[in-house]
C-alpha cells in the first residue's frame, strides 16, 4: 500500500517552511524516524524524520520549494501491503455497495452511448456450497420496477437457506420469467431487464446533452470529497456524497431521557459532544457540556482567556473583614483591566523630560487659557504632544485584530485622559486632539474632567479612544507602569516633576525633570520603536518646535 | 349563566383528549372535559382503531381455520351469527370506554357532555346534549377534537348502501359484493373483516399502488395476501359515478383494467382518508390559526397562536394516529404545567393491522430516496426464520435503514403476521439511538419472529446465521 509521507506539526506555531536539502531518493529504502528532508523555518532548520518505513516511490517536493504542515513530501510503498488490504473486506464491501454514488465510476457510462438500450437476462448465479437448484419463495420486484445495482430481485429457497439474489447491474425491469413457488436451477434466466445509458438522469432533466449531466454529476461528487480529506488527510478512497450530508441529518445520539434533561438545564442537545460508543450522550456528557458553559460564561465575564477565579480563604480566620457590593465601575475597571492585561503583552518604557523651559513657557501663556476658560496644565500640553506623535508613529494610532491577523491603523486621532473620579477610574476621550490647539484642548479637558467628576460622562464620551495618558504627577511617584487600555496600543504615565541634578557643560545644573512612563502593546510595537515614541515626546517637550516642524 | 373559571378545558376525549385529562389531572390541576360521548373514548375507542381491532381478530380467526386445511386439520364452513358478534364487538368498546369513564370519575374530573366553542380567548360557549347553552371561562385550553371521514361530494350519494368507517364497523349485514374506495390503511383493513367474513371484496385505488407513501418492498408483502383473499383490486383506477339501483349501487370507473367498466355492488364503503375538525369551533374568535388543510397550527409545545390554546392529535396535524395524540397530550399538558417539554419523537410507529400486518417507524426507504441520503437498507426474508416457519407464515419481511457511518438505526420495516408488536422494538432502538451491533448483540428469544431484528441488524456486518449471501466479485 502506498502512503503519503505529510509534513508534521512542527509546533511553535511554525505553519510552513522552504526545503533546505532532501535526503532520499527515488528507490531507497527508508525506515521510520529516518530523516528525509531538511526544512528552514522561521525559526530554525530542522530535519523532518519518516514517520513509516518503506520504498520511496515519488518525491513530491523541490529543494528550495515552501511546503506547509501536512502538505504531502514523499509517497512511499508501505511495506505491510497485503496485511492491510486483507483487514478491511468490510469497508470495500460497502465501497461496492455504494457504487453508484462513486465518483470514479461516474465516467463509466460514457463508452456506451447514451439512451442505447440493452435488454439483458439475470440469471441465477453460482451459489457455491453444492447448490444446483431452488424455489422461488418471493419475487421482489414487479414488471416496470427501476432497479438498482445489487437490490435483491428474488428470494431463493434452497435446501440449506432463503438468499436473495441481487441485480448484477441497474436497469428496469422488463419481465420476469419465474413465479413463486417455481423451482429453478442455478444459470436458469429469472428476470430481463433493459439497460439504458444513464436512464435515470435522462429521464430527470431536461438538457438534451447527456455530456453536460456527466459533468454536473461528476462535479458534485468530487468537491465534498475534497472538503473532507481537509478533516482526514489521511482517507484516500473517495467519499460518497450523500453520506456527508447526512451527517448533519442524523438526529443527535441520545435517548429521550438525555434529551429531556438536556432541554430542561437548557442545553442544546446538538452541540453534546457523546463519549459512548458512536458518540452515544449520555447524561453525564451533558452535565459536563453544561458545566463548561457555564466556565466559559463565567470566565468571559472576568477576562476572556483568564482562568476563573482563585477561590478565596476565609479571611476572617485572621481578623475583622467587611463585604461591600462592587461599584459598577469597579467592576468595568476589574473586567476590562484583566482583559486587557491578559491579551496584552506588556513593555513599559522609562524616559525623563527635562520640562524647565517648558515650565517658563506654561506660567508664560497659562493666563491665554485662563481667559478661555480652561487651565494650561503639563497634560493639556502632553495632549497635543503627544496627538503629534501619534501621527509620526502611526502602529501607536493602531488595534491588534488577532482573528482576522491584521492591524488597523485608524486615520483619526482620539487621545482618553485617565480621570481619577469619587467613583472610580474614568476615561473620556478628547476626539480629534490633532486639530485643536493647545487653548482648546485645555478648555476641553478641562471640562470633560468636570463632567467626569460629576458622573455626567455619557457611555459614548468614554468610546473611541486610540492613546491614554495617565497623569498621578499631581500625587506623587517616580514612576508606574500603566496597563494598556485595550484595544488601544499605548499609554503614557506622567509622574511627578522634581529638580534634579543634570550635568550639562561640564557642571550639574538643577533641572526640573518630568518622568514619563510608556506601555505598549507588544504585539505591534517593537522595542526600539517603543524608545523612539517616548523620545520623540521627550524631546518635543524640550523643543516644542519639533511639533510643528514635524509633527 | 357563567360558571366559575375552570384552570384547564380539554374539547374532545379521545385518546389525546383523555390522556391529557388524565395526566393534568394528577398533576394537581383542576380538569374539565367536554365531549358528547356517555364516557372518554372518541373515535379511535367508538368508532376506530378498537372495534376494528376486535373485529380483525376474528377475521384472522377465519382465515387461520382456513389454512389449517394445509395442516391437516379441517373445519365446516363456519356459521356467522353477525347479531352476536355485534354485541360482541360493542361488549369491547363499552368495557373499554366504560373503565375510562371510571378512571376519570376516580381522578375528579369534570366531565361535560356537550360540544363547545370559542367565544373568545378566555371564554367557551358549551352547548350541552339537550341544547342548552353555557357559558365557561377557561385559563387554559387543549383542543383534542380528532377528524373524520371525507366525503367526495361527486360522488355523494343518500343511500344505506353507501357506507363509511363508522357504518362499516356497525356490522349492520355482511354484503356479497364490497366495494371499498381508497386503498389506505382503513379501507384495507375493513375490507380484509370483511372478506374474511364472506365478501367479496374489491379495492379501487387512484393512484399506482396500495398504502401511498408506505415502502413498496413492505406493500407487496401485503398485495399478495390481498390479491388472494380479494376478488379484484384495481389500481389506477377512478370512481366517476354512483347510481342507487335495485340490485345496489351501480359504479362506474375509469382508468386502470376494471374488467368491467360498470359494476353493481351490494354495498360501498368510502375510505378516502379524513380531516380535522377545526370547524365549528369559534376559532375565528381567537388567535388561532388553520392551515389550508384544516389543521390547527401548533408549535413545538403544540401551544398554538393563542398563547393559552394548544392542540393536540389528528387536528394538530399528520401523522393521524391515536398514541401521536396521546403523546402530544402528554407534552401541552406538561408544557401547560410550565416544563420545558418539547413534542420531538424520533419515531412514530405506524401499523397497518392487514393480514399480513405492516408496521414502520422511523426513517422510511421512500423517504431516505427522497431526501437522497445515503443508508444501507437491509432486509430479512422470513423465510428464513423458524418461527415463521412454524407459524406457516414465510410471506413476512423484515428491514432495517442503517446509516452506513454511525452504524446508527435510522427506521425500521416489517411486513407480516405480527408486525405491529414487533414495531415497538424498533421505536425503542430508534429513540435510544441504539446501533447495529446493539441490536445484533441482544440476545432475542427463540423461536420468535423478533429475531428477525436481531438477525437483519447481523446482516449489517455481512453475516447473518440464517442468511447466505453469495459474495459478489
Amino acid at each position: 500500500m502506498s502512503t503519503e509521507l505529510k509534513l508534521p506539526d512542527l509546533g511553535e506555531n511554525i505553519e510552513s517552511g522552504t526545503v533546505v536539502s532532501i535526503l532520499v531518493k527515488i528507490g531507497d529504502r527508508i525506515n521510520k524516524e529516518q530523516p528525509i528532508i531538511e526544512l528552514e523555518t522561521e525559526k530554525a532548520v530542522l530535519e523532518v524524520p519518516a514517520d513509516v518505513s518503506g520504498v520511496v516511490e515519488k518525491i513530491l517536493v523541490k529543494e528550495g520549494g515552501d511546503v506547509k504542515v501536512g502538505q504531502a513530501l514523499l509517497v512511499v510503498a508501505e511495506e505491510t501491503e497485503t496485511a492491510a488490504k486483507e483487514s478491511k473486506p468490510v469497508k470495500e464491501e460497502k465501497i461496492k455497495k455504494d457504487e453508484p454514488e462513486e465518483p470514479g465510476k461516474a465516467t463509466k457510462p460514457a463508452e456506451k452511448s447514451a439512451g442505447e438500450e440493452t435488454e439483458v437476462e439475470i440469471k441465477i448465479p453460482d451459489l457455491g456450497e453444492g447448490i444446483e437448484s431452488g424455489t422461488v419463495a418471493n419475487i421482489l420486484v414487479a414488471k416496470g420496477d427501476r432497479i438498482e445495482k445489487d437490490q435483491p430481485l428474488i428470494e431463493l429457497e434452497t435446501e440449506k437457506a432463503v438468499v436473495e439474489i441481487p441485480a448484477e447491474t441497474a436497469g428496469t425491469i422488463t419481465g420476469i420469467l419465474v413465479k413463486a413457488g417455481e423451482q429453478v436451477k442455478i444459470g436458469q434466466p429469472i428476470l430481463k431487464i433493459s439497460i439504458t445509458g444513464e436512464p435515470e438522469k435522462k429521464a430527470k432533466t431536461d438538457k438534451p446533452a447527456p455530456e453536460t449531466d456527466k459533468r454536473e454529476a461528476g462535479e458534485k461528487k468530487v468537491q465534498k470529497p475534497e472538503q473532507k480529506s481537509v478533516i482526514q488527510p489521511v482517507t484516500t478512497e473517495p467519499v460518497p456524497v450523500a453520506e456527508q450530508k447526512e451527517v448533519s441529518l442524523i438526529p443527535a445520539a441520545a435517548a429521550p431521557s438525555v434529551r429531556r434533561f438536556a432541554r430542561e438545564i437548557g442545553v442544546d442537545i446538538n452541540e453534546v459532544k457523546g463519549t459512548g460508543p458512536n458518540n452515544r450522550i449520555s447524561i453525564d456528557d451533558v452535565k459536563d457540556h453544561s458545566k463548561k458553559l457555564h466556565q466559559q460564561r463565567t470566565a468571559g465575564a472576568a477576562a476572556p482567556g483568564t482562568f476563573p477565579a482563585v477561590p478565596l480563604p476565609d479571611f476572617s480566620k485572621w481578623g475583622e473583614t467587611k463585604r461591600e457590593p462592587m461599584s459598577r465601575v469597579r467592576e468595568k475597571t476589574a473586567t476590562h483591566l484583566s482583559a486587557a492585561w491578559s491579551t496584552v503583552p506588556h513593555v513599559t518604557q522609562f524616559d525623563k523630560a527635562d520640562i524647565t523651559e517648558m515650565e517658563k513657557l506654561r506660567k508664560q501663556f497659562a493666563s491665554k487659557t485662563d481667559a478661555a476658560g480652561g487651565k494650561l496644565t503639563m497634560t493639556a500640553i502632553l495632549l497635543k504632544i503627544c496627538a503629534a506623535a501619534l501621527r509620526v508613529f502611526p502602529q501607536f494610532n493602531a488595534s491588534v485584530d488577532m482573528q482576522n491577523k491584521e492591524i488597523v491603523f485608524k486615520k483619526y486621532i482620539n487621545i482618553g485622559i485617565a480621570v481619577d473620579t469619587d467613583s472610580g477610574l474614568l476615561v473620556p476621550v478628547i476626539r480629534d486632539a490633532d486639530k485643536k490647539n493647545i487653548v482648546d484642548l485645555s478648555v476641553e479637558l478641562t471640562q470633560i474632567a468636570q463632567r467626569a467628576r460629576d458622573r455626567k460622562l455619557s457611555l459614548e464620551e468614554m468610546q473611541g479612544g486610540n492613546f491614554t495618558i495617565s497623569n498621578l504627577g499631581g500625587i506623587g511617584g517616580t514612576a508606574f507602569t500603566p496597563i494598556v487600555n485595550a484595544p488601544e496600543a499605548a499609554i503614557l504615565g506622567v509622574s511627578r516633576s522634581r529638580f534634579e541634578p543634570v550635568y550639562i557643560n561640564g557642571k550639574f545644573e538643577p533641572r526640573l525633570l518630568l518622568p514619563l512612563s510608556l506601555s505598549y502593546d507588544h504585539r505591534v510595537i517593537d522595542g526600539a520603536d517603543g524608545a523612539r515614541f517616548i523620545r520623540w515626546v521627550v524631546e518635543a517637550i524640550e523643543q516644542p518646535f519639533k511639533i510643528v516642524l514635524e509633527g | 349563566m357563567s360558571e366559575p373559571s375552570k384552570k384547564l378545558v380539554v374539547l374532545g376525549a379521545g385518546p389525546g383528549g383523555y390522556a391529557a385529562a388524565f395526566l393534568a389531572a394528577d398533576m394537581g390541576m383542576d380538569v374539565t372535559v367536554i365531549d358528547p360521548e356517555v364516557n372518554p373514548g372518541g373515535v379511535c375507542l367508538y368508532r376506530g382503531c378498537i372495534p376494528s381491532k376486535a373485529l380483525l381478530h376474528v377475521a384472522k380467526l377465519l382465515s387461520e381455520t382456513e389454512e389449517a386445511k394445509n395442516w391437516g386439520i379441517e373445519y365446516q364452513k363456519p356459521k356467522i351469527d353477525i347479531d352476536k358478534l355485534r354485541t360482541w364487538k360493542t361488549s369491547v368498546v363499552d368495557r373499554l370506554t366504560g373503565g375510562l369513564g371510571q378512571l376519570t370519575r376516580q381522578r375528579k374530573i369534570n366531565h361535560i357532555r356537550g360540544i363547545a366553542r370559542f367565544l373568545d380567548n378566555k371564554t367557551l360557549e358549551i352547548t350541552d346534549l339537550d341544547g342548552k347553552k353555557n357559558k365557561v371561562a377557561f385559563e387554559n385550553v387543549i383542543i383534542a377534537t380528532g377528524s373524520r371521514p371525507v366525503e367526495i361530494p361527486a360522488l355523494k350519494l343518500e343511500s344505506p348502501k353507501v357506507i363509511d368507517s363508522t357504518g362499516a364497523l356497525e356490522l349492520n349485514d355482511v354484503p356479497e359484493r364490497l366495494l371499498v374506495i381508497g386503498g389506505g390503511y382503513i379501507g384495507l383493513e375493513m375490507g380484509t373483516v370483511y372478506s374474511a367474513l364472506g365478501s367479496k371484496v374489491t379495492v379501487v385505488e387512484m393512484t399506482p399502488g396500495l398504502l401511498p407513501g408506505a415502502d413498496r418492498d413492505l406493500v407487496r408483502v401485503l398485495e399478495k395476501g390481498l390479491t388472494a383473499k380479494f376478488e379484484s383490486i384495481l389500481l389506477n383506477t377512478k370512481v366517476v359515478e354512483m347510481k342507487e339501483v335495485k340490485e345496489g349501487i351501480r359504479v362506474r370507473f375509469e382508468g386502470g383494467q376494471p374488467d368491467d367498466k360498470e359494476q353493481i355492488f351490494d354495498k360501498v364503503l368510502m375510505t378516502v382518508g379524513r380531516k380535522p375538525n377545526s370547524e365549528n369551533l369559534g376559532l375565528e374568535n381567537t388567535n388561532v390559526k388553520i392551515n389550508e388543510r384544516g389543521f390547527i397550527r401548533v408549535d413545538g409545545q403544540r401551544r398554538t397562536d393563542e398563547p393559552n390554546i394548544f392542540a393536540i392529535g389528528d387536528v394538530a396535524g399528520e401523522p393521524m394516529l391515536a398514541h401521536k395524540a396521546s403523546h402530544e397530550g402528554h407534552t401541552a399538558v406538561e408544557a401547560i404545567a410550565g416544563h420545558k417539554s418539547v413534542f420531538e419523537p424520533r419515531a412514530i410507529p405506524a401499523v397497518v393491522f392487514t393480514d399480513p400486518e405492516i408496521a414502520w417507524c422511523g426513517l422510511t426507504e421512500t423517504q431516505a430516496r427522497e431526501q437522497n441520503r445515503n443508508v444501507q437498507v437491509l432486509r430479512f426474508p422470513w423465510a428464513a426464520s423458524g418461527r415463521a416457519m412454524t407459524m406457516d407464515r414465510i410471506d413476512g419481511l423484515t428491514k432495517l435503514l442503517i446509516d452506513p457511518d454511525s452504524e446508527r438505526i435510522l427506521g425500521m420495516g416489517i411486513a407480516g403476521a405480527g408486525a405491529g408488536e414487533l414495531i415497538a422494538e424498533g421505536v425503542v432502538a430508534i429513540e435510544m439511538a441504539a446501533n447495529a451491533t446493539d441490536l445484533k448483540m441482544s440476545i432475542h428469544p427463540h423461536p420468535t419472529l423478533s429475531e428477525t431484528i436481531m438477525e437483519t441488524a447481523e446482516m449489517f456486518f455481512g453475516t447473518s446465521t440464517h442468511i447466505y449471501r453469495p459474495k459478489r466479485k
